[in-house]
């Protein structure tokens, strides 16, 4: 064990080491220069030709759609995946980081967007986890490390005593938390993934000046955020990646968010989404909700929801994370049982309560749902056992047996129509590619022959070419009169596809965006993502939870904003009952309606509701 | 600092506690031992373990016998569920109850010792039954002696085979000590004679493993004429594993144990399946005895060894009847 | 079980024999699997040969593993959902003592005992269901309670004596009842003689070799061809994705346990029988070998795979690897070293990804 360890430090060593001497001296080169960084996962190519360059004191963005391989190439970064290609030099010295010890003895610590902290220890605890002090006698030095805990915290501005266990901390303590834990480790480079997503404005602030001070101690930074206004403020350089690839750097001070949305964005939008400018909304009206509100356990709750889907249209759901987009479409689908949903429903005309998901297949509704490994498929089992399971009942023989030769036929052509490339209908849905899985997914979903189709997130993760695929038929399932109501976390994907998209934040309905044919999808996606960073702003000023200063700043003003120039009385949309510009007197439901109401009335939205 | 500061304290308590504990138990015992001339003398009987067949019998005869003295009150019979850890917390309950006289069935001797000597201390009588411990304060020590009747059964083996042959043995659990002594007197009994012991395993006391392993000898072309099995169940097993294959007219069953119930070892006899038992006393009746004797004042005898009896054709239903407790206690 | 091409077949997949050859093996499960059997069968080929082989050897054998095997069949349902049985055993036991006393008490006959004590059995198992699915007790812990509530159950009804089923009537001889039990599976005695069927002839079946038999075939079935097996899989597989695929989580949880429960209750008589009599302690430990049964036949504790064919194997290979050290006289002590052993081996080959990294590497 202590010979393994050993070598292991000594492999590292010869970088390191070599490193470190040259730290204060003159520079051998970059602290940290990724080039050429290439890595594909079963399926799909996650990077090619990545590019990082990080200079000591030096805080770089990193910038990129969701899927652009951020975090690909910073888990390679830290060591998680070691079959990557290309070369990483640090000083100019190069290294290989074969695991997240090698990495941390380059002087690397990272901040991952998720939690990596155990509820059940102190903070003091996870700060030191797997580095805990020792007295003499070798137990832990629970002085020692309470004094430098409530040091490093302080340091944060967190009055939050070292020996409160993680699980009574609130989401934005435990996230600085996480940086103090960071910080512990005496980085060289550090990089911090959306570091912000939970914190107040305050707080915001009190990281930006930790920052500084260890900038200007020399340590680097790759720092990984939406919120462009921040990285104007803390960052000097950006770099942008795009569906894996490099696709420019600039200094922070030469460029504009205009600039970065379009590197960002790249594309034009009418070449890669088959829905053009047609609108669709002349069926019959297939899903009429209002009033929808829910209390999921540990999801977002909604607050009165109101929207609609006719036959042959796409509605898209936008919003951040945490905004309640997925709960929507798991309250009608269901999943939450009959209990915990309020509001009134109705599908094709008839009244509706969402009971189980066995009730929703069964009254023409199916649900892609966001994770599809973890909420879709069965992964250990085969293509036709997948695709079949939602809609077996098709094909019951007497004794409930299953006619297995209807079944393989129907099961092949879905599968075949979607053309899912798998060795066999026996071969296990593990084997697939991302996009194929989400295939089987989607001909699952098929098969059950919905009128109404709810995706959530339906081409996350998945390469390009079936992604394409995957918009041609909703497309095509549209145009068939299925009413699709989608979530997608890629804005140009639903500015591409759909024919109305609904914006929600902290689980309201907060926009309507339709059609703008006058200025182009580019100006209608620049538009969403404007709107949807700004609205940030709010979800900062209540993600902090209580006292934070309600006016959070320019963020009262900015839900009108976004919408003025998509909106303004679309003429494409005459029909739907629920127009958005009533939007502040968003309907009297049920429960939250007053504090609801007031927060809207009063423009801002993100009142404090936890 | 505080979590050491709370480690000490819970430290500290229970100590206290055990201290404590410990006081308590030998206070109230002092005055009673001795009374002799109380209405009522209360007995505690601690059981190792109710689910075997012959410790529910030792139960039921226990309580039919003490019945027979007025004065004795058995209070419920505490079942160690074949845990010795188990056993010890029950008989100390029995000692902080402050019973009169203490009757243990030890499920093993090193964990038990120390809370016999702790009744011991505590001035209770303490009369163990069938299995003893590592200490002599005990007044009394009632138990069969296995070494004999595996002698007793090895000396049968003897007879019902003059001319010589070849023997099975069905062990119990290996580690038993029961098993040991039975094994080792047989083995002694037949030292000498013309008799050799073609096969021997452990089957656990069970009658379903001893029904497979003899299933697996006879099958392996094994000649056997006798087979010795260290209690009833397995006697039965072997039976019905050589009545399958055609062979149980050919072969003798001898078994061990003896008890007066529908599925025990003297029915079996009388229905012909064994050919003999050998009679485990439960010594129910003697221990009932000592008790008496021992709230009156009386001398007892510091080991009792109870006597073994062959229960053969002739004289199975009336050793049936002597002990069958079906009806004559609720 | 070939497969219907959709599309130009992966080549990484097609290209081994060995590979193709597995594909075809699905029900069967992976191919390892039977190296277990064939080293256990050559070994008893070669050490006991004539012995091994004869149709009452291995009768007697399959016959002693029997009730456990049934045990087997009803725990793989349960893994198969990723959860775990540990009462079977108890369940067992106290259906067995059930059987001795409605024979014994009641001189009921042995077809309204069968039924009762699957009733009986069916009834505790859906204690375990309802307390895993609806009160969200965990598997392991709701069926550990119940492995110590069944037995004390046993017990209490038993009086700790051990219960005879040979029950004589008063001319000495067994009484038709008891006559009629004794086909269960006492030993030396058949079912169906007279009635011809297949390998066996005339001669009959023994009834414990024919219960388990059936009892495969019958949850194989199940599992293979019925919309429920399907969703015993999805429930096992993905719990969310069955739920989300209008499947009834609960439902199926329960319906497993209380199937579960209902096969122990098929096994008490059985066992019953085979010893000629209920005793208290009976079924002590057999949720372990059955456990180690469809552990062996490639069921995963992490639920969504296994198969019967596989426990029904892994089965065989507890059975004939004890018939075999039996025949051969192996010491009892060693005997417990190499049954753990085999347990390992027999997972270790199931995982041929073991194997593979390396050559990766």
């Amino acid at each position: 064990m202590t010979a393994r360890r050993a070598a292991t430090g000594r492999a590292v060593e010869g970088g390191a080491a070599t490193g470190r001497r040259t730290r204060p001296g003159p520079h051998a080169g970059p602290l940290l220069a990724m080039r050429a960084i290439a890595k594909s996962f079963p399926g799909v190519r996650a990077l090619r030709g990545a590019r990082l360059t990080v200079h000591a004191g030096e805080v770089v963005a990193l910038l990129g759609e969701n899927g652009a391989g951020k975090s690909t190439l910073m888990s390679i970064l830290a060591g998680v995946h070691t079959d990557y290609e290309g070369t990483i030099e640090c000083d100019g010295v190069p290294v290989t980081i074969h695991s997240p010890k090698a990495a941390q003895a380059l002087g690397i610590g990272m901040i991952h967007q998720e939690l990596n902290l155990v509820p059940e220890l102190t903070a003091a605890e996870n700060i030191f986890l797997g580095r805990e002090p020792r007295t003499p006698r070798g137990t832990v030095d629970y002085r020692a490390m309470d004094r430098r805990a409530a040091e490093l915290l302080t340091r944060l501005g967190l009055e939050v005593p070292p020996r409160r266990p993680v699980k009574h901390c609130r989401i934005a303590e435990q996230q600085l938390i996480e940086v103090a834990k960071a910080l512990n480790l005496d980085v060289r480079l550090l990089v911090m993934d959306e570091p912000t997503s939970a914190l107040a404005d305050a707080e915001v602030r009190r990281l930006f000046e930790v920052i500084r001070d260890l900038t200007a101690d020399g340590v680097g930074v790759v720092y990984i955020s939406h919120r462009l206004e921040e990285l104007e403020e803390i960052a000097d350089s950006v770099t942008v990646l795009r569906d894996g690839e490099y696709v420019g750097e600039r200094a922070m001070a030469d460029t504009d968010r205009s600039e970065l949305v379009r590197l960002m964005v790249g594309r034009t939008m009418d070449e890669l989404y088959p829905r053009g400018g047609e609108q669709r909304s002349e069926g019959p009206v297939r899903l009429e909700v209002s009033g929808l509100s829910c209390v999921p356990e540990g999801g977002s709750r909604l607050h009165g929801i109101d929207l609609s889907v006719r036959a042959g249209e796409i509605v898209g759901l936008a919003g951040l994370m945490g905004a309640g987009r997925s709960e929507v479409l798991q309250a009608l689908f269901g999943a939450y049982g009959a209990g915990r949903v309020g509001g009134s429903v109705t599908l094709d005309g008839q009244p509706y309560r969402p009971r189980s998901p066995k009730h929703a297949l069964r009254k023409g509704m199916a649900l892609v749902a966001e994770d599809r490994k973890a909420q879709s498929l069965v992964l250990a089992n085969t293509v036709r056992f997948n695709t079949s399971l939602a809609s077996l009942d098709r094909y019951r023989r007497p004794w409930h047996t299953v006619d297995r030769r209807r079944e393989r036929e129907a099961v092949a052509e879905q599968v075949d129509g979607l053309r899912v490339k798998a060795p066999s209908l026996n071969a296990n849905v593990d084997t697939l590619s991302g996009g194929n899985q989400q295939k089987v997914v989607l001909a699952k979903c098929l098969l059950a022959r919905p009128s109404l189709l709810l995706m959530d997130e339906p081409t996350r993760g998945i390469d390009v070419g079936a992604k394409a695929e995957i918009h041609e038929l909703m497309d095509r399932l549209a145009r068939q009169g299925t009413g699709i109501l989608a979530v997608s976390s890629e804005l140009p994907e639903l500015i591409g596809m759909c024919d109305r998209v609904l914006v929600l934040c902290e689980g309201r309905l907060t926009g309507e965006f339709h059609r703008d044919a006058a200025n182009g999808p580019r100006a209608e996606q620049e538009a969403l993502l404007t709107a949807a960073m700004a609205r940030e702003d709010v979800v900062t000023g209540t993600g902090g939870g209580d006292a934070a200063e309600p006016t959070a700043g320019d963020g009262t003003t900015d839900p009108a904003d976004p919408t003025d120039p998509a909106d303004p009385t679309d003429p494409a949309d005459p029909t739907d009952p629920t127009d958005p510009d009533d939007r502040p007197d968003t309907t009297d439901t049920t429960d939250t309606t007053d504090t609801a109401g007031t927060d809207d009335d009063a423009g801002t939205p993100g009142g404090d509701h936890r | 600092m505080r979590r050491a500061t709370r480690g000490y304290a819970a430290l500290g308590l229970v100590l206290t506690l055990a201290v404590t504990a410990g006081c308590t138990s030998k206070a109230p015992t002092n005055e009673d031992a001795g009374d002799r001339n109380k209405d009522e003398f209360v007995i505690g009987y601690s059981q190792s373990n109710n689910a075997e067949p012959y410790r529910a019998q030792i139960n039921l005869q226990l309580r039919y016998y003490m019945e027979k003295y007025p004065k004795l009150k058995l209070l419920p019979i505490s079942d160690g569920q074949q845990s010795s850890a188990t056993q010890l917390s029950q008989v100390q309950t029995f000692i902080e109850k402050g019973v009169d006289v203490l009757l243990v069935s030890p499920n093993e001797p090193d964990p038990l010792t120390p809370v016999v000597e702790m009744a011991c201390e505590a001035r209770i009588p303490v009369v163990l039954l069938d299995r003893s411990v590592n200490t002599d304060c005990h007044t009394s020590f009632i138990g069969g002696d296995n070494y004999e009747i595996g002698k007793k059964a090895g000396e049968r083996a003897v007879r019902e085979l003059p001319d010589g042959g070849r023997v099975a043995e069905l062990r119990g659990v290996l580690s038993a000590k029961p098993q040991i002594e039975r094994h080792k007197g047989f083995m002694d009994a037949i030292k000498g004679h013309d008799i050799k012991v073609v096969a021997q395993r452990e089957a656990k006391w069970l009658r379903a493993d001893a029904t497979k392993v003899t299933q697996q000898w006879l099958q392996g072309g094994k000649k056997i004429d006798l087979i010795f099995s260290h209690n009833d169940p397995m006697a039965l097993g072997a039976f019905l594993a050589a009545k399958s294959a055609g062979k149980a007219k050919k072969t003798k069953f001898l078994g061990i144990d003896g008890l007066a119930i529908p599925s025990g070892g003297i029915r079996a006899v009388q229905q012909g399946k064994l050919d003999a038992t050998y009679l485990y006393p439960t010594g129910a009746k003697e221990a009932a005895r000592t008790v008496a004797d021992i709230v009156a004042g009386r001398k007892v005898p510091k080991k009792q060894t109870l006597e073994t009896v062959e229960i053969n054709s002739e004289n199975a239903a009336e050793i049936y009847q002597k002990y069958d407790m079906s009806g004559k206690i609720e | 079980m070939t497969g219907t091409l959709t599309d130009a077949p992966d080549k990484e997949q097609a290209r081994t024999p060995l590979a193709r050859v597995a594909r075809l093996l699905p029900v069967l499960g992976s191919l390892q699997g039977y190296i277990g059997l064939v080293l256990v069968l050559l070994i008893g080929i070669v050490t006991q040969g004539d012995v091994f082989l004869s149709e009452t050897n291995l009768t007697n054998a399959v016959g002693a593993f029997s009730s456990r095997g049934i045990l087997a069949v009803g725990v793989t349902l349960v893994i198969l959902t990723a959860g775990i049985d540990l009462s079977v055993g108890s369940l067992m036991g106290f259906c067995s003592m059930a059987a001795a006393l409605l024979l014994v008490n009641e001189q009921m006959p042995v077809w309204q005992i069968m039924p009762l004590c699957m009733l009986a059995g069916a009834a505790l198992g859906l204690v375990n269901g309802i307390g895993t699915s609806v009160l969200r007790i965990q598997s392991f812990v709701m069926t550990l309670a119940m492995l110590s509530i069944a037995r004390g159950l046993d017990r209490e009804m038993s009086d700790n004596v051990s219960v005879g089923t040979q029950v004589a009537g008063p001319d000495g001889t067994l009484t038709p009842e008891a006559e009629a039990f004794q086909q269960l599976g006492t030993p030396g005695h058949n079912v169906l003689e007279g009635v011809w069927l297949p390998f066996v002839g005339k001669e009959g079946v023994y009834f414990p070799v024919l219960a388990f038999v059936v009892v495969c075939v019958a949850f194989h079935l199940l599992l293979s061809r019925t919309t429920f097996g399907r969703h015993v899989y999805a429930v096992g597989g993905n719990p969310t994705a069955a739920r989300l695929s209008g499947i009834n989580v609960t439902f199926v949880t329960i319906a497993v346990f209380t199937l579960s429960g209902m096969l122990a209750g098929i096994a008490g008589p059985i066992d019953a029988a085979y010893s000629a009599a209920a005793d208290p302690l009976a079924g002590t430990s057999y949720e372990l070998d059955a456990i180690a049964a469809a552990v062996i036949g490639g069921a995963s504790l992490r639920g969504g795979k296994g198969t019967i064919v596989g426990t029904f194997i892994g089965a065989l290979i507890l059975t004939l690897l004890d018939n075999v050290l039996g025949l051969n006289a192996v010491s009892d002590n060693w005997q417990l070293v190499i049954k753990g052993s085999i347990v390992v081996l027999a997972v270790v080959l199931q995982r041929p990804d073991l194997f593979r990294r390396k050559e990766k590497a």
